[in-house]
């Protein structure tokens, strides 16, 4: 076996999702720290690997692979012993697929990254109403998707991986009800129990909530 | 007959990008237009299909598949007789998916980002952020393609058909500034070489174009 290091940092959604996929691989990997407030991902060293500047990044020998997605279903793909997290079957591989670029975009882009960057990174203490009542439909939508206990099936895939990694997150711009989506808090639960959420996920989403909060920014109309 | 299904409309990217894909497959498809101005895509028979309700939408023989990138990636797993168009070797397919992800997220959101608000609620400005998140893209397409002709090296792959189907959309907001991005203007030129990119993205990115570019204005 190759070695592998993922580089990240804990509040990333995606280095999350990431981390969840390595620990439930049991895979041994180095975990480098990249600072963004010190525009890491801009050094010529992390560009040259990643030209998009983006966490996270994995290195596994020579191979340099970035977007989350693409290193989980890599990661799967080359080391897990059955394909229960991306499945081989072209149907149930879609449907992850599917699940994967709607956090991709909807998720991620349209919501995570356009509320993050202007507080985080661009020094700006207001959000405006309409953007922030975009996580409505987020909500709306996975609540709809969970028709069994896990996003793509009876069982748990990559697709979980991604989509709790940013829904534990958006919380902190509008918080989830619990009562109007109460598949998504079972969904939520099930996750939770899995041994390594906590360090994968669950400690990260904490600090990425806690670092939004700190910059008390207001949510304007 | 393949029985192929493809649900959507011709001036919308991702549908262009299936398009694109099932031409180069050689396979036959039945086109189904979903109205969306109509909102044909809120209705309970395709919300049945697609809880989503976003084009397109394929059913491949009753086996019913949304999102562009899914389908296309799925197209390829299943029908081609090589593996050209999205590789099995696992780092090359995840530098397709790669690409992937980044029409899915950076370019398609920018797209998006302007054309819902306009169709929605006529919102006719672009703000300097949204301008930005477009040219963001073309940027990282033209650092992308490097000293490569294609988005993954040497040969098209669905990457190059999803990202082509989106960046010959967004001129109709941003311009596709042919000094500033020399490489994004020649790998698109590239592709229309393709004997089938005409009809399944250039009519319909054209009438996208032409729909739009003189509604909106930058701030």
């Amino acid at each position: 076996m190759g070695k592998i290091s993922l580089h990240g940092l804990d509040a990333s959604p995606p280095t999350r999702a990431c981390l969840l996929t390595l620990k439930a691989l049991d895979l041994p990997f180095e975990y480098m720290f990249v600072n963004l407030f010190e525009k890491e991902n801009y050094g010529e060293d992390y560009s040259k690997k990643n030209p998009q500047h983006t966490v996270p990044l994995l290195e596994d020998d020579d191979a340099c692979i970035w977007d989350s997605h693409a290193i989980m279903a890599y990661l799967v793909e080359k080391y897990a012993s059955n394909d229960d997290l991306y499945p081989k079957d072209l149907l149930q591989r879609a449907k992850v697929d599917q699940l994967m670029h709607f956090e991709s975009g909807v998720v991620f882009e349209a919501a995570l990254r356009r509320l993050t960057r202007p507080v985080l990174f661009n020094g700006e203490s207001t959000l405006p109403r309409d953007q922030v009542n975009h996580i409505n439909q987020i909500y709306d939508f996975v609540e709809s998707f969970l028709e069994h206990d896990y996003l793509a099936g009876d069982h748990l895939t990559i697709a979980d991986f991604s989509i709790v990694s940013t829904i534990t997150s958006i919380g902190v711009f509008l918080e989830l009800d619990s009562a109007k989506y109460p598949k998504i808090a079972a969904w939520l639960e099930r996750l939770k129990e899995l041994p390594y959420y906590e360090e994968a996920n669950g400690s990260g989403a904490s600090q990425y909530v806690e670092l939004m909060r700190s910059k008390n920014f207001t949510i304007v109309p | 007959m393949s029985g192929i299904v493809l649900y959507g409309l011709d001036v919308s990217a991702p549908v262009r990008s299936c398009q694109l894909t099932l031409r180069a497959l050689e396979l036959d498809y039945e086109f189904q237009e979903v109205d969306l101005l109509a909102g044909d895509h809120r209705k309970e028979e395709f919300l049945q299909k697609n809880p989503q309700h976003t084009i397109p939408l394929l059913d491949d023989n009753g086996t019913l598949i949304w999102d562009s990138h899914a389908i296309v990636c799925y197209l390829v797993d299943k029908y081609a007789n090589s593996d050209e168009l999205y590789p099995k070797d696992l780092v090359r397919r995840a530098q397709v998916n790669q690409r992937l992800y980044f029409d899915a997220s950076a370019l398609f959101m920018a797209l998006r980002d302007i054309c819902a608000p306009y169709f929605d609620n006529d919102v006719t400005e672009i703000s300097q952020e949204k301008a930005d998140n477009v040219r963001d893209g073309y940027g990282h397409l033209e650092t992308f393609l490097g000293d490569n002709p294609y988005l993954n090296g040497d040969a098209p792959t669905v990457g190059d058909f999803c990202c082509a189907a989106t960046a010959s959309s967004l001129p109709a907001f941003i311009e596709l500034d042919a000094e500033k991005y020399p490489k994004v203007n020649a790998w698109l030129e590239r592709l229309q070489e393709l004997p089938y990119y005409e009809e399944a993205n250039g009519v319909g990115a054209r009438k996208y174009v032409d729909m739009l570019k003189d509604k909106l204005t930058l701030l």
